[in-house]
């Protein structure tokens, strides 16, 4: 009994991270229903995982990310309307995601707690205002279509199969980059500002620029995610960015987990198959989220995540109880 | 110049119609700390109840008191069950109302539909005049109407505040709510009071509103954004701020949308960027905030 829940403690987490490894490559190698959710689910984890970083890590939770996403994807598509090469189209989007994050984020970051909130609540509508107004930019309500991707040799993005395993990649590479981060002392520092920015400060830390930092990097991983969505997708309109996607992000983070970067995924994971799957049985699907989310923040404030984690610390306590009696 | 003054009083027209949601919306965060990003649902449930009393009954007034009515009992309620339930998390009451909205607009488009609905103003009102401005412009009365509701709640309101005993409480709330508990002043009624009278005149502002923007799903997020840049204008918590925001947001606003309207929606933007970079907590918002 005791060596094996020894054991669970040990491998629980790389053998579950393995194993979703190896499931998510082997669901991906066919093409159909199953891929296109799973692709998804992993483009959205990333702002989910991005949005988590800012919100669970420096208590700096954006209501406008949806909006840095719509960045992103028009500014591939738009270049590509352009005639700009595909990869210069992307260097455009990911560019302009960049520039963006770095002028916003410094009206950002001057206020925190519920000003943030409503000021990236703000800057989301005003992004999603653009496209859905601009019309001679953006193509309004109809948004742009994307057809050719980019390709190197005989990496080609416009097979299905490249291009999925690519999103699986950089899922994975800003999962373990996020996790990274919050691990070095940045990231303490940024745990730091969320308890105590004032004693954090005295203590001789330049707390205003990690918090600009922390959303610099927020903002570009989501535009990355903005680029791969235009991909997947083939197509970026204005609804991809309205309150109503905003909302949903915040979402998956309180479900998922704040603070957690893999729980706002599992976020991701369960809102997409709330909205692919459960709005094709229930009408009122949204209500139902709506009542999850309230529901969650009522009972559950560390979320799934939260959960999992209660689950551990009762098998740690087991342990040692089992040890002393040994 | 007849055209930009009729742009001018379309201006304080919505200026009016986003004084009368973001009033209710900054007197709530000012005395009970609660962002309550369900206030323009509550707005859109308002004017969607108002449309259908006034369909059984074809009576406009009634509509615009049952839509009060329904919503103060609507915000009352609310107060009582979640908002206590969640007391003294800000962010709890955020994520929450956040939710709350997904339920509202839900619930609204399963009831109204997702065709945008007009309310129609009754007799004299429905009707133009030509004003004694700039050679006589034809104006619509419901505008004028709307324009004078609101002038009238607004001084009411702030006869309310700084006349007296529960405006002076109020106002003590907003400046030092744990002061104020500590003088042995019930803040749960208070906060109670607060949290209705809000609701009521988001659901009040939802009718009127109704009568010269569509109500339809996705217009209480419109209605928010506009509560949001008035209260980042004139500074969260402040009533005199959300006057003066108002003013400035439906003003622009409606220039914006004469005059650019390709960039209008984002227009609103740029005096809540110049506020946030010159004066952070407002025009007249309070340091303490």
């Amino acid at each position: 009994m005791l060596a094996a829940l020894q054991l669970s403690r040990r491998f629980t987490g790389p053998v579950a991270g393995v194993a979703i490894a190896v499931i998510l490559v082997i669901l991906l190698q066919a093409n159909g229903f199953t891929s296109t959710l799973i692709v998804d689910m992993l483009v959205y984890a990333i702002v989910a995982m991005s949005l988590d970083f800012l919100g669970g890590y420096t208590g700096l939770i954006s209501l406008g990310q949806a909006g840095f996403l719509g960045v992103g994807a028009y500014g591939v598509a738009i270049a590509e309307a352009h005639f700009y090469p595909p990869w210069a189209a992307v260097g455009v989007g990911l560019g302009a995601v960049l520039v963006l994050g770095l002028v916003l984020g410094v009206v950002a970051v001057r206020v925190k707690g519920i000003s943030f909130v409503i000021i990236t609540l703000a800057m989301g509508q005003v992004l999603w205002g653009l496209a859905f107004q601009w019309v001679g930019l953006s193509e309004g309500d109809n948004g742009i279509p994307v057809s050719i991707l980019p390709s190197i040799g005989p990496y080609d993005l416009n097979n299905a199969l490249t291009l999925r395993m690519t999103v699986l990649v950089v899922f994975a590479v800003v999962a373990l980059l996020l996790i990274t981060f919050t691990r070095s002392p940045f990231g303490l520092s940024l745990r730091g500002i969320r308890s105590n920015e004032t004693r954090l400060a005295a203590l001789g830390y330049r707390t205003g620029l990690h918090r600009y930092l922390a959303w610099v990097i927020a903002v570009f991983f989501t535009g990355v995610a903005g680029v791969l969505y235009v991909f997947v997708n083939g197509l970026i309109s204005p609804t991809t960015m309205d309150f109503s996607a905003n909302g949903f992000f915040v979402l998956m983070v309180v479900l998922g987990g704040l603070g957690s970067i893999w729980g706002p995924a599992l976020g991701a994971v369960v809102i997409v198959l709330f909205q692919q799957e459960l709005s094709i049985y229930l009408d009122r699907w949204q209500t139902l989220m709506g009542l999850t989310l309230i529901a969650v923040v009522l009972f559950s404030p560390g979320g799934l995540w939260g959960a999992l984690r209660a689950a551990g610390r009762r098998r740690d306590a087991l342990i040692a109880r089992l040890q002393e009696t040994s | 110049m007849p055209q930009f003054l009729a742009q001018t009083l379309n201006g304080l027209t919505l200026a009016g119609i986003i004084f009368l949601v973001s009033s209710g919306f900054t007197l709530v965060f000012g005395v009970m700390r609660v962002t309550n990003l369900s206030h323009g649902a509550v707005y859109l449930l308002g004017g969607y109840t108002g449309y259908s009393v006034i369909g059984a009954t074809h009576n406009f007034f009634y509509g615009l008191v049952a839509a009060a009515v329904a919503m103060a009992v609507f915000g009352f309620l609310l107060e009582r069950t979640l908002i206590s339930w969640l007391h003294r998390s800000e962010m709890s009451e955020l994520l929450a109302t956040l939710g709350l909205i997904y339920v509202i607009d839900d619930i609204a488009l399963a009831i109204w539909g997702g065709s945008p609905l007009t309310i129609n103003l009754p007799g004299f009102l429905g009707k133009s005049s030509t004003l004694p401005l700039a050679g006589g412009i034809v104006y619509p009365n419901g505008r004028l109407f709307i324009l004078a509701i609101s002038v009238v709640v607004a001084v009411g309101l702030y006869a309310l505040l700084r006349r007296t005993r529960v405006g002076a409480i109020i106002r003590a709330g907003v400046d030092d709510r744990d002061m104020v508990n500590a003088l042995g002043i019930n803040v749960r009624r208070v906060f109670s009071l607060v949290f209705t009278l809000g609701a009521l005149l988001a659901g009040f502002a939802g009718v009127l509103g109704g009568t010269v923007l569509n109500l339809y799903t996705g217009g209480d997020s419109d209605i928010l954004l506009f509560a949001l840049a008035v209260v980042i204008v004139g500074g969260l918590g402040s009533y005199e701020g959300a006057i003066l925001g108002s003013l400035v947001i439906g003003l622009v606003d409606n220039y914006g949308t004469a005059y650019f309207p390709s960039v209008a929606y984002s227009i609103l933007f740029l005096p809540v960027i110049i506020v946030l970079l010159v004066k952070p907590r407002g025009l007249l918002g309070k340091a303490s905030t």
